[in-house]
């Protein structure tokens, strides 16, 4: 943000950071040697869908572009609203690699169709641990975070969080503010 | 109302004595250098002076619960903080304050209010969620020793020339950008220059030293916890607890936070508030050890 606009208190939304997002079909290597952690074969991208005027044109809009991208990657993609008001568009697919490259696409896709600033984050599954692991990618922040909820209301397993978070930081753009590892609670992956 | 002071440790007293005693000192000079140069009657400045003071003094409560964002909450909306609280002001012959929450996650918690019938204690929903019942114990009693040891009250008096030297910091800038014209018929240096530089040196020297009051008072509040309770241990497990790494991580959803603050343009928690409640405070290592010492002077087990 500009002099300018604070001055004339025009603030802008950020345009997302995508593409440190592909650090983690790298880190993948170590999360399963060392940790046992492998993909669950599912992955999520969460936004909020523009209001009223927009949306019929919006709507088409997207339909066309996740039919095209499920076409392509061989990738299946479902669709989903959740009780925040955020919708979801599910990437079912064993490899993570497609995986990313899916979310990718559907991000740039959002992001030519004007969803840019709306984009909130993409969410990777993985399982071998205790609990399920969780990555987490900020668009807003560019970084990755862990989140290992227990599956007991909203309680998180931080330990495991911060033992992830030392293992994987040389590969991974971790979040370094650790007050901004929100969760992602009952997401639809 | 009966004075009590929880525990008593001479080198804190004398340290405490000391910090003030030089504070004091400092202030008279920095009175005399401003009354000689700057040549402002004497009655207005203290108008002014003592007023701003108790200004301060008498909405301290308001504007600390007011600027963290503190929520009073009545008997009805949390009855078992309200009993912990009760329980621990009949231990510590208190009035009962006022009880406030604070909706962060990161476990902390204060003390405000001019005298113990004014005074307020709030909890962060954090601190009320993650720590144990007996930690959460110690904490409030830490609080509440500051309401009785009237720490709002000393550090008022204390930094109410620091803030005045802050104010004529400002104004001596003011003047001497916009009005500086008085002082050019002679070679000597301006008037504004002397003010800036002697309120610049007095508001440094006297931060310094209330910092150093306030750590001194944080060791006496943790010393009267460790009284009220009868069980210093608790409080150093939730003193490490809620500096540990851990206890930054938020519990909340992603998507509830950002439909609170429009997309993280505004950042989704208090975090300067906290860390400058933190800043004058004793490391945590001095704190962990003066209340080992406590403990072992009163045989309880330390591990």
């Amino acid at each position: 943000m500009g002099l300018r606009d604070v001055l004339f208190g025009k603030k802008k939304l950020a345009g997302p950071a995508q593409e440190r997002l592909f650090a983690l079909t790298t880190a993948a290597v170590t999360l399963d040697t060392e940790l046992g952690l492998r993909t669950a074969g599912s992955a999520g991208i969460c936004f909020k869908p523009l209001s009223a005027g927009d949306f019929v044109r919006a709507e088409n809009d997207l339909q066309q572009l996740l039919d095209g991208i499920a076409a392509d990657s061989g990738s299946k993609l479902e669709r989903r609203e959740d009780k925040f008001g955020y919708t979801w568009i599910v990437v079912r697919d064993a490899q993570l690699e497609d995986q990313v490259a899916t979310i990718h696409a559907v991000a740039q896709g959002l992001e030519e169709q004007g969803f840019g600033p709306q984009l909130l984050a993409a969410v990777f599954k993985f399982e071998g641990g205790k609990h399920p692991v969780y990555w987490i990618y900020g668009y807003k922040r560019g970084a990755f975070w862990p989140f290992v909820p227990t599956g007991q209301d909203q309680e998180r397993d931080n330990a495991e969080e911060l033992e992830l978070k030392a293992k994987l930081e040389p590969e991974l753009p971790v979040e370094q503010d650790l007050s901004r590892w929100f969760g992602v609670f009952d997401s639809p992956l | 109302m009966k004075r009590r002071s929880y525990g008593r440790d001479a080198g804190l007293s004398l340290r405490m004595l000391l910090t003030t005693s030089l504070l004091g000192l400092l202030y008279v000079v920095f009175a005399v250098v401003l009354f000689q140069v700057l040549n402002v009657g004497l009655i207005p400045m203290l108008v002014i002076v003592v007023g701003l003071a108790f200004f301060q003094y008498y909405t301290s409560d308001k504007l600390a619960l007011r600027a963290s964002g503190a929520k009073i909450v009545e008997r009805d909306e949390a009855p078992e903080l309200h009993d912990m609280i009760e329980r621990l002001c009949a231990m510590a012959d208190l009035p009962k304050p006022r009880v406030a929450i604070i909706d962060t996650d990161m476990p902390n918690a204060f003390a405000t209010g001019r005298s113990p019938k004014h005074a307020a204690v709030a909890v962060t929903r954090g601190l009320w969620q993650r720590l144990e019942p007996q930690e959460i114990e110690g904490v409030l009693a830490h609080e509440l020793s500051h309401v009785a040891n009237r720490d709002v009250l000393v550090m008022t008096i204390a930094s109410f020339f620091a803030t005045l030297a802050g104010l004529l910091t400002r104004f001596g800038l003011y003047s001497g950008m916009f009005g500086g014209g008085r002082s050019r018929d002679n070679n000597s240096v301006p008037v504004w220059l002397i003010v800036l530089l002697v309120s610049v040196v007095t508001y440094f020297l006297s931060q310094i030293l209330i910092l150093a009051i306030s750590r001194y008072r944080e060791f006496a509040a943790d010393r009267g916890s460790a009284l009220i309770t009868g069980a210093p241990e608790h409080l150093m497990s939730a003193l490490q607890k809620i500096s540990s790494d851990m206890f930054r991580i938020p519990q909340r959803d992603l998507r509830e936070v950002e439909g609170m603050n429009a997309f993280f343009i505004i950042p989704a928690n208090v975090k300067g508030s906290i860390s400058s409640l933190f800043m004058t405070h004793p490391p945590l290592e001095k704190r962990l050890a003066a209340l080992a010492e406590i403990a072992r002077e009163m045989g309880r087990p330390v591990q």
